[in-house]
This record gives C-alpha cells, structure tokens and sequence, in this order.
C-alpha cells in the first residue's frame, strides 16, 4: 500500500469514529458520552494548566519503572535457563503458573505491602510484564537455528560469544514482540493501581472524573492514556527496525501482522 | 601428491540414533567405519543419500558424539564413545562448510567472513586484508556491505567457504557444499576450491552424491555403503593436477574410474 493512500485511509476511519462518537453522544446525551469537542477542549484545559502532564508523567513513571524492574529480568532469564536445560524443566511448571495468574487480583496486596504510592504500581506493572516478556523471549531462544550455533560452535565461538552473536540476534524480533503486548499491559496496570488508590495519575483522574459524574474529564483522560500508548509503542517500533534492519523489506508487513496479533 | 603423514583415523565409528518415543527400533548411521586421511589430501566421499556421510561430519566436527569407536587426530583420540563433553571445531582444528550456508542473516557479507575471527579474538589488520584478499579471490569484492538474504546461492556459498579459510583451520570437512546449486555456478564452485585449495594445500574431507564431482576434485574417493555406513570400496584417483573442472570428463582415467564407481554404487 502507498504511503499517501494508506493516510488518506487512515484518515477516514478517523472521521468515521468521531461521527459515531458525535451520534453516541447525541443519542445518550453528554452526561454519559462526552462528546469530541467538549472531549477535546477539557484535553486543552488540563494540558494547558499542566495537570495532564503531571497525572500521564506518574503513570508512565509507574509503567516504565515497573517495566525495568519485571522486563529485564524477563529478557535475561531465558538465555541464563538455555545453558541450564535442567533448571529451565524444574522451573517451567511454576513459570506457567505465574503467567497464568491474574496479576491484577494481586493489586490489593502489592498496596498493602508497598503503599499507595509508586512502588505498589511499579510491583503491579513488574509482574506482567515479567512473563509477557520472559515467554516471548524464551521462544525466541529457542527458536535458534542450532545450525547456526553449531557452526559458531566450531568456528572457535565461546558460549557467551554464541549468546550475543547467535542467539540474542534471533530473539530479538521475539523480545520486540513481548515488548509491544506487554506495553498496553504496563500502562493498563499502573492505571488499574491508581483506580484503587492513588492521589496521583491518569488512572486517578478517571476514577476522580467519574467519582463526580464528569464524563468529558473521564474521556479527556481515557484519550491521553490512548495517546500515551500510541507514542510509546511508535518509539518501540523505531528501536525495533533499526535493530532489524538487517531484514528483508518484503519479510516486514507479515511479521507486523503476526506480532499485532 | 597424498602421501604425507596420517592426520585423522577413524576407528570402528558408530552412531546409533535412538527412535522417537514408541516408535520404530534403533538405527545406525554408520557402524564398524575405519579409514584414515593423510596430511594434504583431498578425500571425497560418496555414497547413496541417507548413507550417514553428514553424521560423520559431526562427529569429527565434534558437534557431535559417537556411540562406538573412535577418532583420532594426529594420533590422539580427539572423539571417543567413552569421552566427555564435545569441543565443536576441536579448538579451531576443522573448518566445516555445510550443506546450507549457515551465514547469519543479520550480519553483512564481510562481518559475516570475519565472524570466526572475531569470535576468536584475532581481528587485526593482517586477518582483515587476509580476508578482503580472500573475498576478491572468489569474485565478492563490492558486496562486503550486503545482507546474505540479498545475494545469490552461489555468493553465499562462496562466502561461506571464505568464512571457513579466513581462520587457516588444517582440515576442512564439506557436506555437499554445492549441491542445491545449478550446474554452471557449482563448476564454477569447484574450481574456485581447487584454486583456493592449490594456494595453501589443506587436508579436506569433501562428501558428496555426485560421483563426477568426487572424482574431480579428489586425490581419493570412499564409497559408502547404505546406512549403517562402512567403507565399501576406496579409489585412487590417476587424474594428475592442476586439473580443469570444466573439461575433466575427457581426461584419461575419469571414465573407467566413473563407471567403477557407478557399478558399486548401485
């Protein structure tokens, strides 16, 4: 598809949804769906008078904290459990069980244990996007080419030389894949936190709008944290296709839509 | 021309492969397998296809270990059915080009040739220019910055052979290197290996299921039997060198060593 056709298409689904959105508003009546331009200047009002950015920077303090915290272990540990197949085997069930595990249920606990300040939402965002991402990396590493490892073996490749050279490359697009699902995931989680409590954050505006029945802030909040999330996941994809740059051009469109899936 | 100290011994090898869960019995790749190859020599070695000759690759690549028997390098067991953990390469010792090219796909043409001596810490100026020498040797110069998946089978495979010589291991195995190649590029190929091979003689394993490709770039050829694999028959071959792969067929001795070979293959 074409750069300027694919806008132009774009474009038009963007005035679809605000249409629906306008005839919602009209059908069900302000108090319950606000309508796009009163939407969109309350968005003014609040970004103007820098509340928005003080609520949006805590909550993406939370997530991107929180995704430090769970990420990176989630991104190391399968490369530590490929020269520890015995490990990786004991471990396996009790990974799968904490994957499976609702981690928004634990929300309550990790205030109790951390407070209702930044740390409890950073323990909630830690926990999903831990497994999120050790998951999609573990099938990343072992999804290496062992004739690759095995000719990087012979041509005189230490393990750790096979780690970076070899088997990080191959993940990559794997971490990358993690790291786009688990993002929605991280703010959806530093938001839930601050809905129970918080006096802070996107997810506290929403819960303070709706606590006083104003629906235009509720959705001048909801649109931000939209926002928030498109902006991030586009300087994830920038990381990504500089690092895969090395890819066929053809192979790019089937790969975006198997990891959008 | 093969007459040089014995390099690599090959002692009663067997590999047995263990069926899948419930399924099928035991199998041996090769079994009761002896030979030896001598310093400098070419060795080719063909037989029918699933006849264990990539298996024994492995095993003296040591990436991966005999059941029976055992193998010896310069007189000393380097691979055993008794011995521990595998050392791929045997510290840089064999060189091993495979049937696929193995290039990785995100390094360009030349970091993928400098990928051994990078891993082995030998990157210098002198190997760098050793390398760029090799590339244009084989016709790469002007493609160092290209990705593998956007050059033909036959560069890539060049590559590949690169790759393996720019470390100088002694013995370079080779697994039907130029097999999924069309005619023109694999002549092409094996003349380039004997070149490269004339510079600086090394000792090669070459398997392959092309019997005129054995008898054209081998001082000796093995048959193989059908799995499990032992050596049926060996052959000299009386064709002198430097030969020409393009006209080989009409040499004296390529014919009757050809059908030789084709009889007992069958």
């Amino acid at each position: 598809m074409s750069g300027g056709r694919a806008l132009r298409d774009r474009v038009l689904v963007a005035l679809a949804v605000l249409i629906v959105w306008q005839v919602a508003a009209l059908v069900c009546g302000p108090h319950w769906i606000s309508p796009p331009l009163m939407t969109a200047r309350r968005f003014g009002q609040l970004a103007l008078n820098g509340e928005l950015a003080r609520h949006a920077l805590y909550t993406l303090a939370a997530a991107a904290g929180g995704f430090v915290v769970g990420g990176v272990p989630g991104a190391v540990l399968p490369f530590a459990l490929r020269r520890a197949p015995r490990l990786a085997a004991i471990l396996d069930p009790y990974l799968v069980a904490g994957y499976g595990m609702p981690k928004l249920a634990l929300a309550p606990l990790f205030i109790l244990w951390f407070g209702i300040g930044l740390a409890s939402k950073m323990a909630l965002v830690a926990s999903i996007a831990f497994f999120l991402i050790f998951f999609s990396t573990a099938a990343g590493v072992r999804g290496t080419d062992v004739r690759l490892v095995a000719m990087a073996r012979v041509a005189g490749a230490s393990e750790q030389a096979v780690a970076r050279h070899v088997v990080w490359p191959s993940a990559v697009p794997y971490v990358f894949a993690g790291l786009k699902i688990s993002l929605s995931y991280a703010i959806g989680a530093a938001v839930v936190g601050e809905l129970i409590s918080s006096n802070r954050g996107l997810g506290y505006l929403i819960q303070a709008g709706a606590n006083d029945f104003d629906t235009t802030t509720v959705f001048a909040a909801l649109t931000a944290l939209t926002l928030l999330i498109v902006g991030l996941n586009a300087l994830v994809e920038a990381a990504e296709r500089r690092l895969l740059r090395w890819r066929p051009v053809d192979a790019q469109p089937a790969r975006r839509l198997v990891t959008a899936a | 021309m093969s007459e040089g100290a014995v390099l690599l011994e090959v002692r009663g090898l067997g590999r047995r492969f263990e069926p899948r869960a419930d399924r099928g019995e035991a199998v041996f790749a090769i079994r009761d397998l002896s030979f030896d190859v001598r310093e400098q020599e070419f060795l080719t070695i063909v037989g029918p296809s699933g006849s264990g000759k990539s298996t024994l690759l492995n095993l003296i690549a040591q990436i991966d270990a005999p059941t029976e028997g055992e193998i010896r390098f310069r007189g000393r067991p380097i691979a055993a059915a008794t011995a521990g953990a595998l050392r791929p390469g045997w510290d840089r010792q064999f060189g091993y080009v495979t049937q696929d090219d193995t290039l990785l796909p995100w390094r360009t043409l030349i970091e993928n040739v400098l990928f051994p001596l990078r891993v082995q810490g030998r990157l210098s100026a002198q190997t760098r220019d050793r390398a760029s020498e090799l590339m244009s040797t084989v016709g790469l110069e002007g493609f160092e910055r290209y990705y593998p998946h956007e050059l033909s089978g036959g560069m890539r495979k060049r590559a590949a052979l690169i790759r393996t010589l720019v470390y100088d291991p002694p013995v370079i195995l080779m697994d039907e290197p130029f097999g999924a190649l069309d005619a023109q590029t694999r002549t092409q190929l094996q003349a380039d290996l004997l070149r490269l091979w004339n510079l600086g003689r090394k000792t090669i394993v070459f398997v392959t299921h092309d019997i005129a490709e054995a008898i054209a770039l081998g001082d000796r050829t093995l048959v193989f039997t059908r799995a499990p694999a032992r050596v049926q028959s060996e052959h000299r071959i009386p064709i002198a060198r430097p030969r020409d792969v393009r006209t080989i067929y009409g040499v004296d001795g390529f014919a009757e060593t050809y059908e030789r070979i084709r009889k007992e293959l069958q």
